[in-house]
């Protein structure tokens, strides 16, 4: 056993070896420390080098351009509310845009600015931006750090790992994206470092429930929640993880693995404590952060239900919310279409241009500005006296009269003008057809507060005798000629579950509002809404919005374009100097990487097909345990982060790619290791506790990597290029120097990039 | 871990031991029960009939279910005289088969053949309308045409059977899953009626029948039934999606299974290669060729018989249309000159013709929309003018003439009014005849409103990053924007024609603008409603010349001043047409997308469907009115909703126990009940699941196809729990099953049989409120 170790440490020193040998001992600790000294300061060198370098990478020049670029327009505003403390409304999660905040507030930033348009000037604003920028560019500085250290932990060799970090870092999307007022570069540092602490956590495998094991368990779970909070694109983050520790918790299963039962149960338990609860709090968390601070109405009001308006201070849905009566007139608002229902003295024509017959009876139809003519009086069917000031409650039955006309609002069986299949609104005198002008109320959410309100409460007028719903859409105007462009109102037989047939009560005829709720505030409070309202609200209300987003932008792309790096955004131009700043990926690295994600997958399904044969693709255990277990890993982040945009209906652009461009550089890393370098590193986990088990069969292996000088110079090569890539590109990225046409379209690497000034 | 690796292959539907059914293990306990009491019945009842029915159970049974399915099925099946639900559409469709009329649809042609086939049968000839809740005429034999319909619903019946006892099912299950088929409203309904969904099922039944057939041999391959089964196979997956694109689904699933087994054997190394390869070859030819060449043989046949030009002509490409019998496009001058008068169609498969209309772009130039349109009208026609700065406009037609002439349009008179106006035209143009060939300048005028066809560097309406298309300019106005240079790219019917002349149909043409060097292309992107949801067209930028998107035809043409073409000039090939049709039966299976504005109340989503959650009125629902109510058997839905779920559950005790190794199940067990269990599963998911990403409408009976997987799966479950109870327990167990199922049958049969008299009389059937089988009252 003693000259098997020997032997090892000849392996070590000697690199040139190109042959290597498994060797097969039982006592790990000490050769671990061997190992380590010898090692130790050179890794860690390159480490602090490279990361060194990240620094002076990221922050050059990070002062320039001294204006608003691209969608630091919206990132830098969002801070600003922040500081401001007024509520706003956005797809993205809270988190990346507090750390701006937060860093806003440490730099003496005021939240002054509004960031209103690209190229608007930080220095006349008065707005200390570098510190802004520097919150990315130092988590910039942070990833390739933690590149380094993903490929470290996962037991590559040295070069492999310096392949891995470099290859990130002279990546001209990532350093152009990661030095701005953008949320990526969180997103991107704590993608990794879940990546990182998930790795940590699986590497302990054999010292189950120890400190450690927990700690970085429950910090895997955190950094997947912060993640998640940053950008919804967590989610792919946390997917990834799932599945690796589903398959992780499925081989525990194994009944060959020794677990008992009760044992299994706890490694169950503890998983679902560190990946679903931990996760689930911190995620809650900063949303309960997110209301603790914006307390204020704002430019998000709109987005929020009345009831959540009401609970931001200075909301003027609060301050003008007032409850209807009996005889009021009343304005009804549609926020769907943001109409007022209307009539007036036009009728309806008898002979529609199709040969169809109408009523001919008076218009009520949706305008956008409301006059005399969009006052209704809510009036009783019970023997209700005016002067008592009864409240309208839910489920009352009422009749609607047109202030101005004096009838009746009624429907009818009469194919409405242009959507055939629902009722016609009209108004008739006020005796008659009494039955099919009943209304009944249904207010929204009435469990809380049964009292019809203007602006607070959400209202269905639900015909009686047609059953249907008073509805409008946006897209049905009626004909100029008759009916001046303005837009129909029917009755829809479909009304229960369709959200568009709410309306609202806007205001009160002769009531002044605000002086009367001004006066009640200091009677009495509103009701605050509770914390698991409003997240649920926000929530639904971003999901919805965020499938929404598909309004056409030049720059947008499918994301089958990503990773050729076919075409990429312009953020940022000044025509004066021919400076720009254009968003591109190394173009290099991105197709290398493209090449890595189809060699591991091709080398996947080799050895599917020889397993099947009842055979291996490859012999020795331990590479082939390595290079499924860990490149597999990176290759379902990979997965994880670029395919589901295939199925996503929204907009997309490039800088969508950038986590899964991230996770495709550790892949390029760990297959270089694969092709290029003689062995691997192993054991880099700690050994089981007792050896008697039954577990792992395969006898403990022992192994160096040795570099030849082959794979230095491979290595070499590949910085090279990506290195030589970068600096080429690299006016383009940091937006200066400016480029003649000549050179502007010699950056065009290729031809459907579409640079300025070229 | 390599003890585990298994080297022959062990799951098939029936254990090792035997190909037949009756010496399955699973079957040993009713067996030795039957014995059992066959030995006591024949003490108790020696009566001969009965002893012989008992004996010969295996063949009774399926007779009985038979015929009770055909009872069933049959029975009065002309108690509505009216039209009813899509016999509206396919009884029309089947017209046109008897009329020989070209019409166009989004399913393929093999079903509605059947329905044509059916009326000939019943002699029909074709004259009726079919609109939809209109009486049948007293002429027309509807029930003929129904009764050949329903039989192929009441073939279901012993399909079902066969399946489940090919499938390793003891013969009480294999009752069960034919009685639940049987017992279910929704498909007794359906399949009354003139509608393709009878064939669509059985087809779909027949694929699955066929696939368990297969899967019984395996263990023999390349025998003689093996090849039969494979065979069968086949011709059932060619069928099944000749009549509805649905049936791709069942394709999927028998392609799973066969990649399955190919798998399987990949693994088995003893195999020589050369077998392997055969297996293969063996499968390609069956599970492949065979369906292709069903799917075309319906195209083949259909355009056959279809030979006279008919409704649906616009939607074929142009050569196409000059084939058929009384199209006037073939009688069209063949070479184009200025002062010709013709339509343009893009020659995209599925392109339209250009077209423009008064109406204006809301956004960027504001000026005169151009779009793609596939609906002939005279908004289509353009003229071919000389370039700017030359001018020679459309010899007006006056434009009062030109009204009076659209409005009599039909009248003979005007017909040579319009001649004359086209003598007229040409008169005025005193030049000879000067034809258009490759690289020529032209301006297109748009006749009914004398636009010209422009572009310019303003972004498109929907796809901005290429250059709108625009009408511009009235009478007069005119610049050099209106100019557009035609590129020749080749001639279809002729391929080494001279490019110097554009010829009507068959020429393939770019048309490039003359100053942006863009190409005028109609890609597949629609307007929003302001541009009546027509196909946009654009200036491409990119002007990538191989894109057929950026390909055009002449279509109709019109020049007085030329003559004819010659009767042989242009030939239409077979595989392009059949290419053709089917791009535009996807185009338009894509455009039924549900109206939001249109308050539909047939439609509903897929998330309704399993739990019966809603239910379809297929008529008219006045008090008169022999009502339909297109509902499922609620005991049948339910419970096999529930068993699907059941299924994955117990798989996953299971897979866990395995990985345990405390499974109760032998290695056999398991492996029958994991092939059978995971086929029909994945029959269920595949036939279903796909319809959450679909956007077109949606009805109820899009999930009967789905439904007839998981309803296999309930018997399947019931006789695998039961397989170690006593004969008692299971006695219990399946006769609470047949009573919940028959009884419920009973009293929802009249939805299906036809609910006489006021609907509000069923009241007490509407279980729920979302069935709407009564209308509502608040």
């Amino acid at each position: 056993m003693l000259r098997n170790r020997h032997e090892q440490h000849y392996h070590t020193l000697n690199t040139t070896s190109s042959h290597q040998k498994e060797v097969y001992y039982y006592d790990s600790e000490d050769s671990k420390k061997n190992v380590k000294s010898t090692i130790i300061s050179y890794q860690t060198l390159c480490h602090i080098t490279i990361t060194v370098v990240g620094f002076f990478v990221s922050f050059f020049k990070i002062w320039y351009p001294a204006e608003v670029v691209f969608d630091e327009v919206h990132f830098g505003k969002f801070a600003s509310y922040y500081l401001n403390r007024t509520f706003y409304f956005d797809v993205h999660p809270p988190l990346g845009k507090m750390m701006f905040a937060a860093m806003g507030y440490l730099i003496g930033y005021s939240g002054h600015y509004d960031f209103g348009e690209i190229g608007g000037s930080y220095i006349e604003h008065k707005v200390p931006y570098v510190g802004l920028r520097a919150l990315p560019a130092s988590l910039n500085v942070c990833n390739v750090a933690l590149m380094y250290a993903i490929m470290k932990q996962s037991g590559y060799s040295t070069l492999a790992c310096v392949v891995s970090s470099c290859m990130y870092l002279f990546d001209n999307a990532l350093v152009a994206q990661h030095r701005l007022i953008l949320l990526d570069s969180s997103l991107v540092f704590y993608m990794l470092l879940t990546a990182y602490t998930y790795i940590r956590f699986f590497k302990l495998r054999n010292k189950p429930f120890s400190v450690s094991w927990w700690s970085w368990l429950v910090a895997a779970g955190a950094s997947m929640a912060m993640t998640l909070s940053v950008k919804m694109v967590g989610l792919f983050t946390v997917g990834s993880i799932g599945v690796a520790a589903t398959v992780d918790i499925w081989n525990l299963l194994d009944i060959r693995h020794g677990l008992s039962l009760k044992e299994f149960g706890k490694h169950f338990l503890a998983r679902v404590v560190g990946f679903v609860l931990v996760p689930v709090c911190v995620y809650l968390f900063w949303f309960y952060i997110h209301f603790a601070i914006l307390n204020q109405s704002g430019p998000g009001d709109l987005f929020m239900s009345p009831q959540f308006q009401a609970t931001l201070e200075n909301s003027p849905v609060s301050l003008l919310s007032i409850d209807i009566h009996y005889y009021d007139n009343i304005t009804l608002f549609h926020p769907t279409t943001s109409v007022y229902l209307h009539s007036h003295k036009h009728k309806y024509p008898r002979r529609y241009e199709n040969g169809r017959i109408g009523s001919g009876g008076q218009q009520v139809v949706g305008v956008h500005d409301p006059d005399d003519n969009s006052y209704w009086c809510v009036k009783p069917t019970k023997d209700i006296s005016k002067d008592k000031r009864t409240p309208v409650h839910h489920g009352d039955i009422i009749q609607l009269e047109h202030v101005e006309t004096g009838k009746h609002l009624l429907t009818h069986n009469v194919a409405s003008p242009l959507t055939s299949t629902n009722m016609e609104f009209t108004v008739v005198p006020l005796e008659e057809r009494y039955n099919e002008t009943l209304f009944k109320i249904q207010l929204d959410d009435h469990a809380n507060g049964n009292v019809w309100k203007t602006h607070m409460k959400s209202v269905k007028l639900v015909n009686i005798a047609g059953s249907v719903g008073m509805w409008t859409f946006k897209d049905k105007t009626l004909p100029l000629e008759w009916g001046f462009g303005l837009q129909e109102i029917n009755g829809k037989k479909d009304f229960i579950r369709d959200k568009t047939t709410y309306w609202r009560a806007m205001d009160v005829k002769g009531v002044n509002a605000k002086e009367i709720n001004l006066k009640k505030k200091e009677e009495k409070k509103e009701k605050p809404m509770s914390f698991w309202k409003k997240f649920l609200e926000l929530q639904l209300r971003t999901i919805s919005r965020n499938s929404g987003l598909n309004t056409p932008h030049p720059y947008k792309s499918r994301p089958i374009s990503w990773p050729i790096m076919q075409r990429g955004i312009s953020y940022w131009r000044n025509e004066v100097t021919r400076e720009q700043i254009y968003m591109t990926g190394n173009i290099f690295g991105w197709q290398l990487g493209l090449v890595a994600v189809l060699c591991f997958g091709t080398v996947v399904i080799i050895q599917t097909l020889a397993r099947q044969r009842d055979t291996h693709a490859i012999q020795t255990v331990a590479i082939r345990q390595r290079l499924f277990r860990s490149a597999g890993f990176f290759w379902l982040l990979w997965a994880f982060h670029y395919l589901p945009f295939f199925v996503m209906g929204r907009s997309l652009y490039l800088h969508h790619y950038l986590p899964a461009a991230a996770c495709c550089y550790l892949l390029v890393g760990a297959l270089f290791q694969f092709a290029c370098i003689d062995g691997i590193n192993t054991p880099i986990s700690g050994r089981m506790m007792t050896p008697s088990t039954t577990v792992n069969h395969r006898p403990f292996t022992s192994m160096k990597a040795c570099p030849s000088y082959w794979s230095y110079l491979i290595a070499f090569t590949i910085l090279s290029l990506q290195f030589a890539v970068f600096v080429f590109l690299a006016p383009i990225t940091y937006g200066s120097p400016g480029l003649t046409a000549e050179q502007a379209s010699q950056r065009k690497l290729m031809k459907s990039w579409d640079l300025a000034f070229a | 871990m390599d003890t585990l690796k298994r080297r022959h292959i062990t799951h098939s539907f029936n254990n090792i031991d035997g190909p037949s059914y009756e010496r399955i293990p699973l079957q040993d306990d009713e067996d030795l029960y039957t014995e059992k009491i066959k030995a006591q019945r024949n003490y108790r009842f020696h009566h001969k009939y009965i002893s012989w029915t008992i004996k010969n159970r295996h063949i009774v049974i399926p007779v009985i279910l038979t015929l009770l399915s055909f009872w069933t099925r049959f029975r009065d099946i002309a108690r509505s005289g009216n039209v009813i639900w899509d016999e509206a559409h396919f009884g029309k469709f089947g017209s046109f088969y008897l009329k020989n009329e070209f019409y166009f649809d989004v399913h393929p042609p093999l079903g509605k053949m059947l329905v044509g086939l059916s009326g000939w049968l019943s002699g029909y000839d074709g004259s009726f309308g079919f609109e939809s809740g209109k009486e049948y005429p007293e002429s027309i034999n509807y029930s003929g045409m129904r009764l050949f319909n329903a039989a192929w619903g009441a073939l279901i019946i012993p399909m079902t059977f066969g399946t489940a006892r090919q499938l390793g099912m003891s013969l009480i299950a294999s009752t069960l899953a034919a009685t639940m088929v049987l017992c279910d409203t929704a498909y007794l309904c359906i399949s009354r009626f003139i509608l393709l969904d009878s064939m669509l099922l059985f087809f779909t039944c027949s694929s699955l029948y066929c696939l368990s057939g297969l899967c019984k041999v395996r263990h023999s391959p390349f025998s003689k039934h093996w090849w039969f089964w494979l065979t069968m196979t086949g011709i059932s997956l060619g069928c099944v999606s000749s009549v509805k694109w649905v049936g791709l689904f069942a394709v999927a699933l028998v392609g799973f299974s066969t990649v399955e087994e190919l798998w399987d054997l990949f693994g088995d190394i003893k195999l020589p290669k050369l077998v392997y390869f055969g297996h293969w070859i063996a499968r390609i030819m069956g599970l492949i060729a065979i369906p292709i060449s069903i799917y075309m043989a319906s195209f083949v046949a259909h355009f056959k018989v279809l030979s006279k030009s008919g409704p649906g002509d616009d939607q074929m490409n142009s050569l196409f249309q000059a084939r058929l019998e009384g199209n006037k496009l073939a009688e069209s001058p063949l070479e184009i000159a200025y002062g010709s008068t013709v339509t343009i169609k893009n020659h995209a498969l599925g392109g339209g013709l250009l077209h423009s209309h008064v109406q204006k772009y809301p956004e960027g130039s504001k000026q005169q929309q151009i779009t793609c349109y596939h609906h002939k009208d005279s908004n289509n026609e353009w003229f071919f003018s000389k370039p700017y700065p030359q001018n020679q406009m459309i010899p007006s037609l006056d434009k009062e003439e030109e009204e009076n002439e659209r409005k009599n349009e039909n009248e003979e008179s005007d017909k040579e009014k319009v001649k004359q106006n086209q003598q007229q035209m040409n008169n005025s143009i005193d030049e000879p005849v000067e034809y258009i060939g490759d690289g020529q300048e032209f301006r297109l005028i748009h006749v009914a409103t004398k636009r010209k066809l422009h572009s310019h560097t303003i972004p498109a309406p929907v796809t901005v990053e290429q250059f709108e298309v625009s009408g511009y300019g009235g009478e007069n106005a005119t610049d050099e924007k209106d100019n557009w240079r035609i590129e020749i790219v080749d001639d279809i019917s002729d391929k080494h024609a001279p490019k110097d002349r554009v010829r009507s149909l068959s020429t393939r043409f770019r048309i490039r603008h003359s100053v942006l060097g863009c190409l005028l292309a109609a890609h597949n992107t629609q307007l929003p409603q302001w541009g009546f949801k027509q196909i946009e067209i654009v200036c491409d930028r990119d002007a990538k010349e191989n894109n057929a998107n950026t390909w055009w035809n002449i279509e109709e043409h019109r020049n007085e001043k030329l003559p004819s073409a010659p009767k042989d000039a242009r030939r239409s090939r077979f595989l392009k047409d059949f290419m053709y049709i089917n791009a535009a039966m996807w185009r338009l299976n894509n455009a039924l997308i549900p109206d939001p504005d249109k308050d539909d109340r047939l439609t509903s989503t897929p998330t309704q469907w399993p739990l019966v959650s809603v239910g379809l009125r297929m008529c008219g629902w006045g008090d008169d009115n022999v009502k339909y109510f297109l509902m499922g058997n609620p005991m049948v839905w339910w419970s096999s909703f529930i068993s699907l779920w059941v299924f994955i559950i117990t798989a996953g005790v299971y897979n866990v126990q395995r990985r345990r190794q405390f499974c109760e199940l032998s290695q056999s067990q398991w492996d029958k009940f994991i092939s059978v269990g995971k086929t029909l599963f994945l029959g269920w998911f595949l036939h279903y699941i796909p319809f959450f990403i679909m956007g077109r409408v949606m009805y109820l009976h899009h999930y009967f196809p789905a439904l007839y997987f998981s309803i296999l799966m309930v018997p399947f479950l019931l006789d695998h729990f039961t397989t170690h109870s006593t004969p008692k327990r299971r006695k219990i167990v399946f006769t609470i099953a047949f009573t919940l199922v028959i009884l419920t049958f009973i009293y929802f049969s009249p939805i299906a049989f036809g609910m006489t008299g006021p609907a509000d009389s069923y009241r007490g059937r509407q279980w729920f409120k979302s069935w709407k089988l009564t209308d509502e009252v608040i």
